[in-house]
């Protein structure tokens, strides 16, 4: 098992190595001008030029490159051109938000996806399962900014229950961001464990045990539940990897202090070290949530455990 | 025991809410479209950090919500000759960390200005140096005479910095230390979540009500308004026009509104065929109906402009006549000038949503006199590129007379020596407009200054370089327990005079 982890983590690298020199690339390739944008449409050229060097962008690409990467294996990702930030001070001071927000959402997501999920497996066609269905594809059909605002207009505004947005210090803050956040992957969620769980109840050996004289609950939640987790948990991996790089819309409309919408006001302003340290970043968090999902796989499947023992 | 402990708990509680209530009441609470980006002005020129840099620094000068200038570190200015102007600075004022504030100052944040360059660099083109004749006078001279160097000094970007502590914090100034010498003073920023500022009570124009104030960046505009009919902030700054409608039936807020210092246009290409013959954009003209633009596109959140700037800006023509709705007199137009059979052409805009539908009712109105135009979006890097370089038809752009000043409103947009880049993206060549222009710069008086602008207005109008759209207004949301906002028309509203009822 220490053996697979290891070498999961040592792929990490090259994946990274790839990634950044996309990123670059990506950023050298697409039209605008950082500078221009920064200065405004009417800078004389000999201001743009005197900016242009100030930032080192007057350099050629590759020479940039190698300064940029060579900073990064040291963990200095530059400062942002915009603000004269340190993009790792900015990229840490908004991670944090950014891990709650999905972390609470997966939470949600999970105890409330799961249950709903055997109940549908465990009854099918019935009355409850087609509710439930219904529900989950509303839950994907619906675009994150209409369910933020309904939300926000119900719960802040006409009940006065909820505050509508920002990060304040108490747990309500956290309600309505984190249900919009998990609601698809809620939806996601109770349809993988609904479609798994059904499968592997029609097993031989569910038929066996349950001959054998086992509880029905017991057969449910020890034996199938355990064999159907396994893509349940591929999903809940990715929706988390995606949680974490995807709730830009989210973390704009409930003003959110996280990463998402520096990556947008970053990209927005061809600010070149923020996009690349921010991309960096959301690569590297996808990457480590992948590695958990397959060690939390070596616990679910023995067979997994012993064949990289 | 446990009852007696739960009882101090208890009261201890009710006496924290006790103070937080207090506390809560002298504390405006205010929302901004976007994320601010350095306190330290000379590397940035955005909105959400002039709105809150407004209250951190001051100015030399002050340009009031009215337009007119104020004293502000200066307390008068006079000019030595045509090209030198004396500044006298206010006795007695100290930085937020205590310092004396002096001439030296002043002198090392403008010539920072001139020299990094700052990211609003043209204010100072004109100025050849600055100079500390003693601890509190100042002499700025100029390279040529220029009458408009008081409304630059007046900019939010040039308010004065401490050069102790900008040096001091070297690369972190503009974040964590931030030192000015206005009615606020930087508390603590939170990195896209808020920033506070306490009062200066030492402030030198007098009592500062708010004892805190905290900036909210919220970057969509309705839930701006849906906070502010929450009661989650108190003032919602610059509503998108559903938000505003909302706010306007809300029975706790209601909306301040304020004519900006931004319009919209169309542009023509002056020297590519067809538009190198005024005819032919004095037709396009008369076949937009601009009014309709300004009701369906803009619902309530526009007027029509009548000149190429702002009525408030100071220069602005108020006696020009908008070109008549007029498809009749368009053709006619079109067939003196050798187009009866009319011809194909493109619209250029950036994909701002509103440009895009002004394009397309322009596309469709033309279509109505037989010019046949294509609506192209293009990316703004590109946009800003190509029509600098004179590959374009018609275009849409804004303009925003940050200054409240004629000159910066109209020398960069239609003077021959701006062609491209500097803003002249019309191609606009008119030999009288140009002299007046540079007249209207060194011109004594401001009656002169008016008269030259008039004129040149006059000029522009009948010489058709653009079709007049608008002049924006913003809407913002305010809680009906809030007085004293009063809104600017260059959207960095004053704060020190707001206070809250209970």
């Amino acid at each position: 098992m220490l053996q697979f982890i290891l070498k999961r983590v040592v792929m990490i690298i090259p994946v990274m190595l790839g990634v950044s020199v996309i990123v670059f690339g990506i950023m050298e390739l697409t039209p605008g001008d950082p500078v221009l944008l920064m200065l405004g449409e009417r800078a004389p050229i000999e201001q743009q030029q005197q900016l242009r060097e100030r930032l080192g962008l007057d350099q050629p690409a590759p020479v940039r490159f190698v300064r940029w990467i060579s900073g990064v294996v040291q963990l200095d990702l530059g400062r942002s051109i915009r603000s004269n930030r340190p993009v790792l001070d900015e990229i840490k001071a908004r991670m944090g938000p950014t891990m709650e927000l999905a972390l609470i959402a997966t939470l949600f997501a999970v105890v409330i996806g799961i249950p709903i999920g055997v109940i549908s497996a465990t009854s099918p066609n019935s009355l409850a399962d087609h509710f439930f269905t219904f529900v989950s594809f509303l839950g994907l059909a619906m675009p994150v900014f209409w369910q933020a605002l309904m939300m926000m207009l119900l719960f802040s505004l006409h009940w006065d229950l909820l505050p509508a947005s920002g990060r304040g210090s108490s747990w309500q803050y956290y309600v309505l961001p984190a249900v919009t956040l998990g609601t698809s992957a809620l939806a996601s969620i109770t349809r993988m464990t609904r479609s798994t769980l059904v499968e592997a109840l029609g097993q031989d050996y569910v038929r066996t045990a349950r001959s054998k004289g086992l509880a029905r609950r017991r057969v449910v939640y020890q034996h199938a539940l355990r064999n159907a987790m396994i893509p349940v948990v591929t999903v809940i991996g990715l929706q988390f990897g995606g949680l974490l790089a995807g709730a830009v819309i989210t973390e704009t409309i409930f003003a959110w202090p996280g990463i998402g919408r520096y990556a947008i006001d970053s990209i927005r302003t061809k600010d070149f070290p923020a996009v690349q340290g921010v991309i960096l970043v959301f690569a590297l968090a996808y990457a480590i949530v992948n590695l958990l999902v397959d060690v939390l796989y070596g616990f679910l499947d023995p067979r997994l455990r012993v064949r990289y023992g | 025991m446990e009852d007696t402990l739960l009882k101090k708990y208890l009261i201890a509680l009710a006496a924290a809410s006790l103070v937080a209530g207090t506390v809560a009441a002298q504390t405006i609470t205010v929302a901004l479209g976007a994320d601010p980006v350095t306190f330290d002005l000379h590397n940035t020129n955005d909105q959400p950090t002039s709105q809150i840099s407004r209250q951190i620094y001051d100015t030399l000068i002050v340009q009031g919500e009215d337009l007119e200038l104020e004293p502000g570190l200066a307390v008068s200015w006079e000019p030595v000759d045509e090209t030198t102007w004396q500044l006298n600075l206010r006795d007695g004022v100290t930085w937020h960390n205590g310092d004396p504030f002096t001439a030296a100052d002043v002198v090392w944040t403008l010539e920072r200005f001139i020299n990094l360059p700052a990211q609003s660099a043209f204010l100072l083109d004109a100025v050849e140096s600055v100079t500390a004749v003693d601890d509190h006078t100042i002499h700025l001279a100029l390279e040529f005479p220029f009458a408009p160097i008081l409304n630059h000094l007046a900019h939010s970007s040039l308010g004065i910095m401490h050069q102790a502590s900008v040096e001091g914090a070297g690369d972190d100034y503009g974040t964590t230390v931030v030192v000015g010498t206005g009615p606020f003073v930087f508390d603590s920023w939170q990195t896209a979540d808020r920033v506070v500022l306490q009062r200066n009570d030492d402030w030198w124009g007098g009592d500062v009500l708010p004892e805190t104030v905290v900036f909210r960046p919220i970057p969509d505009g309705n839930v701006r308004g849906i906070e502010v009919e929450t009661g989650g902030v108190d003032i919602g700054y610059t509503l998108p026009p559903s938000a505003a409608r909302n706010v306007e039936g809300s029975s706790n807020a209601h909306l301040e509104s304020v004519r900006t210092l931004s319009t919209a246009y169309i542009g023509f290409n002056a020297e590519k065929a067809p538009f190198d013959d005024a005819r032919v954009r004095q037709a396009i003209n008369h076949a937009i109906d601009v009014d309709l633009i300004v009701e369906t596109i803009y619902t309530g959140q526009a007027e029509r402009a009548v000149s190429p700037i702002s009525s408030d800006v100071f220069g602005a023509n108020p006696d020009l006549e908008p070109y008549t709705y007029d498809p009749e007199r368009a053709r006619e137009l079109l067939a003196e000038a050798g187009y009866a059979d009319g011809f194909s052409t493109t619209i250029w805009t950036n994909d701002n949503p509103q440009r895009v539908e002004i394009a397309q009712i322009a596309q469709a109105e033309l279509a109505n006199v037989g010019i046949d135009v294509q609506v192209e979006v293009v990316e703004w890097g590109t946009y800003l590129d190509e029509t600098a370089a004179g590959l374009h038809d018609m275009f849409i752009l804004g303009w925003v007379t940050v200054t409240g000043d004629a000159d910066y409103g109209l020398y960069a947009l239609f003077h021959s020596s701006q062609h491209g880049a500097p803003g002249n993206r019309t191609f606009y060549t008119n030999e009288r407009v140009d002299e007046l222009l540079d007249a209207a710069r060194v011109a004594a008086t401001p009656e002169e200054r008016q008269e030259l602008y008039n004129e040149a207005q006059v000029l522009i109008q009948e010489d058709a370089p653009w079709i007049f759209l608008i002049v924006t207004t913003e809407e913002h949301g305010v809680s009906d327990a809030i007085s004293g906002f009063n809104p600017h028309p260059a959207g960095h509203h004053r704060l020190y005079n707001v206070s809250k009822a209970d």
